[in-house]
């Protein structure tokens, strides 16, 4: 192990339950718990919600990227009928204070923008009004004045502008928000030495999730008890009080935000703070509950969520006999026109940045740049999609360099099974793995070898028919010095290191078990989860558990789905739950069975006596007896009415950031590990691509589920064909985005889907989680790009196209195609 | 603003409406009768989370006025189960996870049900093109087709069967 | 996103609703309401007053006249795309329509709002002018007839008048044995073209004869392509022929945007059409 990290210790393992075989509930493709209400069409997503008196709000949003605000004029506005009230941003600024910030030091944004717009779409003004239709004309009563300012659009050129184009003059004295710089072990000494440097410059260029439902708010001020009580679509409402309380003038504990069924996330709804308390702000100023609920306009333009958007210059150091040794990169990103939570996609990209390679050493300088878009959030992979996508294009850049084939390029740097936990240079550990198996699996079904020989032909004949083969990470189980531990470390801001689940179990008398959980159900299954580990661990029917969901105030710690870590959390506190359960239902079980409590255990939803058949208390029983006869059991603390427990589950395995950051610590080191293969054939006319055959195999430690683990594999897959082939944020020299629908930003349909999709799975236990369990919600948009962005390169190895950035649109790639054919012709 | 008043059926059951010209199918689904089942993605006709059944075709409602239904028949996700059955494509959804989130399966199931009247054994691709006017971004659709051929295989067995009763 | 408010009219039979659209006053025909509706709800259309001519079900048809194949203003994308009429006389059309839209726009969209749209990027303005389809504008008192090839004016611009409706388009059926092509790249399926190219010819003596072509997608609105109908006429269906014709169609074009790529759309695309032509003809 390399000096940098001997002060990194690996803690040693909490699990309590070690997988083993012939679980009952685990592992079952069970259908799921939350489905038959949603197919009844009784959800509950945000714009179902309605309270007495309920007023709605329309925006008035900038249509330029950068100017001034001369003046706004409201009045004719307010003088339409059914209008409640117009306000701006000044107005807003009476009620609420600036958005949060993870960044640090941090960059101010307001709900509604105060004196200058920083993006198409940003907010200016409001209408409250009795219906969305009567604020929406209102909203175009609203004038305005701008003095236009230059905006910045191109990555580069912000970074280095100056002056007018300064975006936040007052924060930063220039565009370039943060700039650090990074070396994880001898990384000087490595490219040294290095036989051959691969060098590639690469460049990944933004989208977004565009969950099929925007997000959406419905708030109410009590101004007599000073809180607010907010139904709100964000994933992260058991936490969000402690950071938007600031914002909104309450303490945390006034603030009551009730969640509802959220219609896909894909990490776009994580935080959904800035929505949150503009709306409140509303709500607040017009004295009426305020519904606003974005539509897909302000969602594409002003929902702080659009992706990653990069650009590197990386190097590869590798050895005379192809071992990679080190690997560096400068790093640009395109963070748009604010930073509210500083560079925390580069921080996951940290988790695993190295992939599956044994590689010693990792440097990097990391800008932050700012440009007149709409800031970036989270989208499934929250950076480490992109990071995948720059190794295993560099792994393909060395084999060509090198001449190597690049399946067994990779093969030879891979780390080995004996090698877990395995830590990597910037000091996160993979806890467990089989890559080798994970690839020969997908060979197999894939017929790789087969499929390399038919394509080899078919160029023979003149089709650009290829094959691409990646191999990636997929870090697990996030942890939060992601979020600060690349900002300076002088000023690392808020250092926060706890993401707790917690769960509350409580037996009724009827013998039911409710169960309350502390994150919404965003699509994910949660409910289904919980009813399997709970069954399995507490010997009883999934069907006997009934769900319901928090508030913020009657709730309890909850981070939320993301970052892939809701299975594997919450599994542990269920054990938690279930360890304290146990040992109350076996109390009160064995004083009713006239037993000693270590004479009895839990047997198919009953206390029974061990060894003995017939001797035994259902869990109803007990549930009832403990609930309304007291005098059947003796006095004492321990026999206090009901049968409940509330219980958390901590980070398993996690370490500090070194203060000199020669490593980041333990942070996301539950992994697991993918392997997709794809054959495409490009139309070289038209630079269409077909996806001809797709396998992935997947290990994502043990399956809870497996048919709801493979539907999150196949939905981010999907999410990767779009991020390769067709989905991209345009935005022309003034800073206009000009495809902010659904009709130019091309989600994949089930027509752009391979046909004939073919899944695996590897299942190798995590030795730190309850069963082993690792998450599973990001893969495919982790493997997908790489895979496809291979196939297509090796489709047109013929002519000599290198795809160095995502994505290939069909114009984009014909325009490569047409470039080499150019260059060959002369 | 001046409303127009005008009767259809909904589910079922006739409903009165007297709303602005303007409102649109969606909203006054939703909002004026109270059914939240049917979605609004993007209100430019291209997600297809809204679509509803007038008249035996798959719509968006989105894109009609609710005066346009007049007189018509309308049925939404909410008419779809008999009390608590749900109907036999939604049990295959269900059983075949043709839904995540479930925010595009309103739309789907509108869909499917117009695919299935129209074609009792759709192949895989007949399946895929009939959805290809629904985004989803959760499933990646495969479990969708999975369950849109599953629901037809159900479909087929229930006709079969009644079919197979005496008179 | 929502509609700003407007005067709402039904009429019930053609001659109400030329009488509504001639009283003027920023009236609109509402048809299937795919295009119109969208824009509405962007705020990016605002009439006054809209006519739905939902309930003029005397327009509701696809008929057979003698030679001609009628579509009337309410005949739905749908119901042309499965009309068996069609499916015999017109396959072009039929085949067209999986590239346009999807089955629930279908069940809305009609032909007639299509071609009012006039959208550039639109497959059927292409299709009527290279099936030199008539089309029947009605007014209050007069009817006139205009070409496909002449309708088409710019981007969401067509001869037609404010006071205007498109009530029917006239095909006549397509000598037996013409062969047809058609071929589109768009994004995604169903989405509009990024470039479509249309063909229909007849092969007599092996050779082309009466060749029609159009292409949508590129230029400021659908066009045909006569200087490749006439260096076509009389030849032999030959490769480096039509990748010559091609070329010359492609530095002819006078793409919007994206004029490189467009260019090379036409130079994949017309090459394959006209073999698929060639090949359907006989
Ligand atoms: C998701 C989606 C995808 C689509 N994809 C495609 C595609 O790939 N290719 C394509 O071509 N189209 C596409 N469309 C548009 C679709 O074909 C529309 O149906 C069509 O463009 C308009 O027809 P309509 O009947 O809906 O007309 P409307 O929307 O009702 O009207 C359109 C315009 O024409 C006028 N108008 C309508 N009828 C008449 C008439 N008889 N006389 C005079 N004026 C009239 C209206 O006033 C309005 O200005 C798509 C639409 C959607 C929502
Ligand atoms: S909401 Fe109607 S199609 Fe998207
Ligand atoms: S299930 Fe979430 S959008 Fe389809």
């Amino acid at each position: 192990m390399s000096n940098h990290l001997k002060s990194n210790v690996i803690p040693p393992s909490r699990q309590r339950e070690a997988p083993r075989a012939g679980m009952t509930w685990i592992g079952q493709s069970m259908k799921r718990v939350e489905d038959p209400r949603i197919l009844s069409g009784k959800g509950g997503y945000i714009d179902d919600i309605a309270v007495p008196g309920m007023a709605h709000a329309a925006m008035v949003s900038s249509p330029h990227a950068h100017a001034r605000i001369v003046s706004i004029d409201t009045s004719k506005a307010e003088k339409l009928p059914g209008v409640i009230g117009v306000y701006t941003g000044e107005d807003m600024a009476r009620v609420v204070d600036p958005c949060p910030s993870f960044a640090s030091p941090p960059i101010t944004q307001n709900a509604m923008s105060v004196g200058k717009v920083r993006h198409v779409g940003e907010v200016v003004a409001a209408v409250v009004a009795e219906d969305r239709y009567v604020a929406e004309d209102a909203a175009e009563l609203v004038e305005m004045e701008w003095d236009i300012l230059p905006a910045c659009v191109d990555l580069e050129a912000s970074a280095a502008a100056t002056g007018e184009a300064v975006l936040h003059p007052d924060d930063r004295d220039g565009n370039v928000a943060l700039d650090e710089s990074f070396s994880f072990g001898d990384v000087d000494e490595h490219f040294d030495e290095a036989h051959t440097i691969v060098k590639r410059r690469l460049r990944w260029r933004r989208s977004s999730a565009q969950a099929i439902e925007t997000c959406g708010v419905v708030a109410q001020f009590d101004p007599f008890k000073g809180g607010y009580t907010i139904h709100s679509n964000s994933n992260f409402y058991n936490f969000i009080p402690f950071v938007i309380g600031g914002s909104l003038r309450v303490s945390p504990g006034e603030l009551r935000i009730i969640p509802v069924l959220t219609g896909g996330s894909f990490g776009s709804k994580v935080f959904s703070h800035k929505i949150i308390i503009l709306t409140a702000g509303l709500a607040r100023l017009a004295g009426v509950p305020v519904k606003y609920i974005e539509d897909r306009l302000e969602h594409f333009t002003n929902s702080d969520s659009h992706g990653s958007d990069r650009l590197y210059d990386a190097e590869l150091a590798v050895t005379e006999d192809g071992t990679f040794t080190s690997l560096r990169f400068t790093v640009m990103d395109d963070y748009g026109a604010y930073l509210q939570f500083g560079v925390g996609t580069h921080g996951n990209a940290m988790a695993q940045v190295t992939g599956p390679y044994q590689i010693q050493s990792f440097g990097m300088r990391v800008m932050a740049v700012l440009t007149n878009k709409t800031q970036q959030g989270p989208y499934r992979g929250f950076g480490s999609e992109v990071t995948n996508w720059v190794m295993e294009r560099m792994v393909d850049a060395a084999a060509e360099e090198l001449g190597r084939d690049p399946v067994e390029l990779r093969v030879q740097n891979m780390i080995q099974p004996d090698q877990f936990p395995y830590m990597i240079p910037t000091g996160n550990i993979y806890d467990s793995g089989n890559f080798q198996k994970v690839l020969s699996e997908a060979q197999t079904m894939f017929d790789f070898d087969g499929w390399r020989d038919k394509a080899r032909a078919m160029r023979a004949e003149g089709r650009c028919v290829g094959v691409g083969l990646a191999t990636c990470m997929e870090r697990s189980v996030y942890g939060p010095t992601e979020w600060w531990s690349l900002n300076n470390k002088e000023t690392p801001g808020f250092t926060l290191t706890s993401t707790p689940e917690g769960i509350t179990v409580r037996l009724d008398p009827s013998g039911k078990m409710f169960v309350t959980l502390n994150s919404p159900m965003v699509g994910n299954s949660p409910e289904t989860v919980v009813a399997q580990i709970l069954a399995e661990r507490l010997t009883i029917a999934p069907e006997d558990i009934v769900f319901n969901y928090s508030d913020s105030q009657s709730g309890f710690n909850g981070v939320g789905p993301q970052g892939s870590r809701f299975t594997a959390m919450i599994a542990g506190a269920c054990v938690s739950a279930s360890i304290k359960l146990e040992e109350k239902l076996k109390r009160f079980g064995a004083h009713m069975l006239q037993r000693r409590p270590e004479d009895v255990e839990l047997r198919n939803g009953t206390v029974a006596v061990k060894g003995l058949k017939d001797q035994e208390k259902p869990f109803g029983e007990i549930a009832l007896t403990s609930s309304f006869f007291r005098l059947s059991f003796p006095d004492g603390e321990e026999f206090d009415s009901g049968i409940e427990t509330t219980a958390v589950y901590d980070h398993p395995l996690s370490t500090d950031p070194a203060e000199d950051r020669s490593h980041l610590g333990i942070f996301y080191p539950i992994v697991g590990h993918i392997c997709h293969i794809v054959a495409v054939e490009v139309d070289a006319g038209t630079g269409k691509v077909e996806i001809l055959d797709y396998a992935a195999v997947h290990d994502n430690g043990t399956m809870v589920n497996p048919r709801t683990l493979a539907g999150q594999v196949w939905g981010g897959t999907a999410n990767g064909i779009g991020t390769t082939l067709s989905e991209v944020f345009n935005y022309d020299d003034e800073g206009q985005f000009t495809n902010p629908n659904f009709a130019e930003f091309a989600m994949p349909t089930a027509n752009e889907m391979p046909r004939n999709f073919k899944l695996g799975h590897v299942e190798t236990p995590s030795p730190f989680t309850e069963y082993g369990i690792k998450g599973g919600g990001e893969g495919g948009r982790l493997g997908a790009p790489s895979a496809l962005t291979s196939a297509i390169e090796d489709a047109l190895s013929d002519r000599g196209v290198k795809i160095t950035s995502l994505p290939v649109t069909p114009p984009i790639l014909r325009g490569l195609i047409r470039t080499a054919e150019q260059t060959a012709a002369e | 603003m001046t409303k127009v008043s005008f009767q259809l059926t909904v589910n079922g059951r006739v409903r009165e409406a007297s709303v602005p010209p303007r409102m649109l199918l969606s909203d006054f689904i939703r909002h004026e009768l109270a059914m939240p089942g049917t979605h609004v993605g993007c209100e430019h006709g291209v997600c297809g989370s809204c679509n509803v059944m007038l008249d035996g075709k798959a719509v968006r409602s989105c894109l009609m006025f609710a005066i346009q239904a007049e007189g018509s028949e309308i049925t939404t996700v909410e008419g779809l189960a008999t009390g608590d059955d749900l109907h036999p494509i939604q049990q295959a959804f269900w059983e075949e996870h043709g839904l995540q989130c479930g925010f595009c399966t309103p739309g789907m199931l509108a869909t499917a049900q117009e695919l299935l009247a129209e074609n009792s054994d759709p192949t895989d691709d007949e399946i895929r093109e009939a959805i290809s006017g629904n985004l989803c971004r959760c499933t990646g659709y495969e479990f969708v087709i999975s369950a849109i051929r599953s629901a037809s295989v159900k479909l087929r067995a229930a006709q079969a069967e009644t079919t197979l009763q005496p008179v | 996103m929502k509609p700003s408010a407007f005067r709402y009219e039904r009429p019930t039979d053609l001659q109400a609703a030329l009488a509504l659209l001639a009283t003027g006053g920023d009236a609109r025909i509402l048809a299937g309401g795919q295009s119109l509706v969208p824009m509405m709800n962007y705020r990016l259309a605002q009439p006054a007053c809209l006519i739905d001519i939902n309930r003029v079900s005397d327009l509701d048809y696809i008929r057979e006249d003698g030679d001609v194949i009628a579509i009337g203003a309410l005949a739905r994308h749908g119901a042309i795309k499965s009309s068996d009429l069609i499916k015999a006389h017109l396959p072009i059309v039929a085949e067209a329509y999986d590239w346009i839209a999807h089955a629930a726009v279908r069940n809305r969209g009609t032909l007639c709002g299509n071609l009012c749209h006039a959208d550039a990027a639109s497959e059927m303005p292409a299709i009527m002018q290279i099936l030199e389809a008539e089309l029947v504008l009605a007014k209050v008192g007069t009817t006139r007839t205009v070409a496909a090839t002449e309708f088409f004016v710019g981007t969401y611009e067509t001869a037609i008048a404010e006071d205007e409706m498109l009530t029917e388009v006239r095909i006549r059926k397509p000598a037996a044995g013409t062969g047809w092509g058609f071929e589109e790249v768009a994004m995604r399926r169903g989405d509009y073209a990024w470039c479509t190219v249309v063909a229909t010819l007849e092969i007599s003596d092996g050779n082309i004869v009466a060749p029609r072509i159009a292409i949508a997608g590129v230029n400021d609105c659908a066009a045909r392509l006569g200087t490749v109908e006439g260096a076509l006429t009389g030849k032999k269906p030959d490769a480096s022929l039509f990748a010559d014709v091609a070329a010359t169609a492609a530095e002819a074009a006078t793409p919007t945007e994206n004029a490189a790529y467009k260019r090379d759309l036409i130079r994949a695309l017309l090459p394959r059409v006209l073999n698929d032509a060639v090949e359907r003809a006989g």
